[in-house]
């Protein structure tokens, strides 16, 4: 038990180590830039691109964060940005199966490719197949919400 | 699905519509942008460590009662359709639990060709540290179960596809 909590203790403390050396640089960085027209224009790209799976403008950023450093921090970025300005549970949707099939797209690809797998189906196959996943699921989802909302539970927005 | 009340609120401006302008002053805004960055930082930060150190403390409790070792036995049928070994559930199922590190060092202890290397780490790169980061996705209002089940559900598959495409290839 001993051995037990002090493994939940310095475990616990690495953790919060680095979501703390990640985050607040992450959030900083992104408060000062998000207003440069450098970033929109980055945004606005990238934008382009998600659209494809059904995310608008203002999920663009949250995506990125998410898709380059990892699921952890592109959640961080959206809940602070749900508690700021009601993005709509349809966006939340989309955004969360799109980043948990796919996000810290270098990092975590690189330590695989480094162990010997290939780059081609690590990143490419995986972000075509989190497109795919993601848009087989909203159209599920609109089918499923629809449905219930003719059955009366009035209160369910996707 | 276009016509939910939420997609229309007075903060939704529509895609392509020009951004709101910084208040006047380079200095004055990047003094405010940095103030805010720390605030937003922070309560972030309190947001995932509420959620995450309960989520780590249960991972470390299920790997102590050892319960990898148990769902890696559950698992070993399953590896013979990804066309990996029997002990590949291991770095499986210590990924879902854990993170890819350590995955990764368990798998170091196999010996895998190339391409069983590409298919264990697509499942693994889809489906991992389900425990924390279901608990990021609850913390944002998504279901963190039903997030957990898919990524495990949706990375096998495309290993699986992947796997069948490598064989045509």
């Amino acid at each position: 038990m001993t051995e037990f909590l002090r493994t939940f203790a310095t475990g616990s403390f690495d953790l919060l180590l680095r979501v703390f050396l990640i985050v607040v640089p992450i959030m900083v960085v992104l408060e000062v830039f998000e207003g440069t027209r450098s970033f929109r224009v980055v945004v606005r790209g990238w934008a382009r691109v998600v659209r494809h799976v059904g995310l608008d403008e203002r999920s663009a950023a949250p995506t990125l964060i998410g898709f380059l450093f990892g699921l952890a921090y592109g959640g961080g970025v959206i809940v602070r940005d749900v508690r700021r300005h009601d993005l709509g549970r349809r966006q939340v949707f989309i955004m969360s199966v799109f980043l948990s099939m796919v996000h810290a797209i270098v990092e975590d690809s690189l330590i695989f490719i480094a162990l010997g797998a290939s780059i081609m189906w690590v990143v490419v196959y995986r972000v075509l197949w989190a497109a795919l996943v993601t848009l087989a699921l909203t159209a599920l989802a609109g089918v499923w919400v629809r449905r219930r909302r003719r059955k009366g539970s009035g209160d369910l927005e996707l | 699905m276009r016509e939910s009340p939420r997609m229309t609120g007075p903060d939704d401006t529509p895609p392509g519509a020009p951004l709101p302008q910084p208040p006047a002053g380079f200095w004055p805004t990047v003094r405010r942008d940095l103030r805010l960055g720390v605030i937003a930082g922070l309560q972030t930060f309190w947001d995932l460590t509420k959620v995450m150190i309960p989520a780590y403390g249960v991972t470390l409790a299920l790997q102590q009662l050892g319960v990898i070792g148990w769902l890696s036995t559950v698992a070993r049928p399953l590896m013979t359709a990804l066309g990996l070994p029997g002990d590949a559930a291991v770095p499986l199922v210590v990924g879902y639990l854990l993170n890819i590190y350590a995955a990764v060092g368990s798998m170091q202890a196999l010996d895998l060709t190339p391409r069983q290397v590409t298919v264990l780490a697509i499942a693994i790169l889809i489906g991992h540290n389900l425990v924390v980061e279901g608990a990021v996705l609850h913390k944002a209002g998504m279901n963190g179960f039903a997030f957990g089940a898919l990524r495990i559900v949706a990375g096998l598959a495309a290993a699986v596809v992947a796997n069948l495409l490598m064989g045509l290839v």
